[in-house]
C-alpha cells in the first residue's frame, strides 16, 4: 500500500493526474476494524480529461514503471488497484476534500469517513450498507453528519430509509 | 451473563482491539487474508455443483 501511495504522489507530481484519493474498503480500514477486500480503489482526476481513453495516461505511466494490468486493475505491489475517475459531484467533492494521512511515512490522500458513508449510501449494495454501519460503529462519523451530507446530494430519502431499516429501534 | 452474552462480549472486545490498530497494520492484516478470500470467491457456489438439483 505504501508503494501505491508513492506511485500516486508521483503521478500527481509529474501531472499524469490532477488529484486522487483512496476510497472503498482500504480507505474504510483507516476508521474501522480490518475488512476483507481483494483490491484497492482510487478516485482520480486525470490531467487530460478530454482523451477518449480517460485512464490512458495512467496506464501508460504505470506500464513505463513496470506495473502491469490485471483484469480491470493494475497491480501495484500486493494490491490490484482500480483507478476510477471521480464520476459524480459527490465523488468529486470526496476527492477534493480528502484528508492527507500518513502511511508509514508517506503522504496518502484518503476519502473522509462521512464521504465514504454517503458514497456507500448512493451505491447501496449490501456490502456498502455494512460499510455505513461499520463507520457509525467506529464513531468516525455521526448520523447527523451523514444526514446532512446525504441531503446535499439528493439522498435524504435513501438515508431516511436506511435509518428506519437499520438504526431505529 | 449467559454463555451467549459472554461470547458476544468477547467478540465485541476482539473487534474493538482490531479497530485500535494503526491503519498500516490493518492493511497488512487484510493483505494476509486476501489470498484466502480470493480462493473462496473463486470456488463455485454450492448450488452450481448440482445444477439439476431442485428442492421439490
Amino acid at each position: 500500500m505504501k508503494e501505491l501511495a508513492q506511485l500516486l504522489n508521483e503521478m500527481q507530481r509529474v501531472g499524469v493526474i490532477r488529484d486522487y484519493a483512496l476510497f472503498g474498503a482500504t480507505a474504510q480500514m483507516r476508521y474501522t476494524e480490518p475488512v476483507a477486500t481483494l483490491d484497492a480503489d482510487v478516485l482520480v482526476a486525470v490531467a487530460s480529461a478530454d482523451r477518449l481513453d480517460v485512464l490512458g495516461g495512467i496506464y501508460e505511466f504505470c506500464a513505463a514503471k513496470g506495473y502491469r494490468p490485471e483484469g480491470e486493475a493494475i497491480r501495484v505491489g500486493a494490491w490490484p488497484t482500480q483507478f476510477i475517475p471521480a464520476f459524480s459531484p459527490l465523488t468529486q467533492e470526496a476527492m477534493e476534500q480528502a484528508e492527507t494521512a500518513d502511511f508509514e511515512g508517506v503522504a496518502f490522500r484518503v476519502v473522509r469517513a462521512d464521504h465514504l458513508a454517503v458514497i456507500a449510501l448512493s451505491v447501496g449494495r449490501a456490502k456498502d450498507l455494512t460499510r455505513i454501519l461499520a463507520l457509525l460503529e467506529s464513531g468516525s462519523v455521526s448520523r447527523d453528519a451523514i444526514k446532512s451530507l446525504a441531503a446535499r446530494y439528493d439522498l435524504a430519502e435513501v438515508w431516511q430509509r436506511f435509518e428506519s431499516k437499520f438504526l431505529n429501534d | 451473563m449467559t454463555d451467549l452474552e459472554h461470547m458476544l462480549e468477547r467478540q465485541a472486545q476482539w473487534q474493538k482491539s482490531r479497530q485500535s490498530l494503526t491503519w498500516p497494520e490493518k492493511i497488512r492484516m487484510a493483505e494476509r487474508v486476501r489470498e484466502s478470500v480470493r480462493q473462496l470467491r473463486a470456488q463455485p457456489h454450492p448450488t452450481d455443483l448440482a445444477p439439476d438439483f431442485r428442492i421439490p
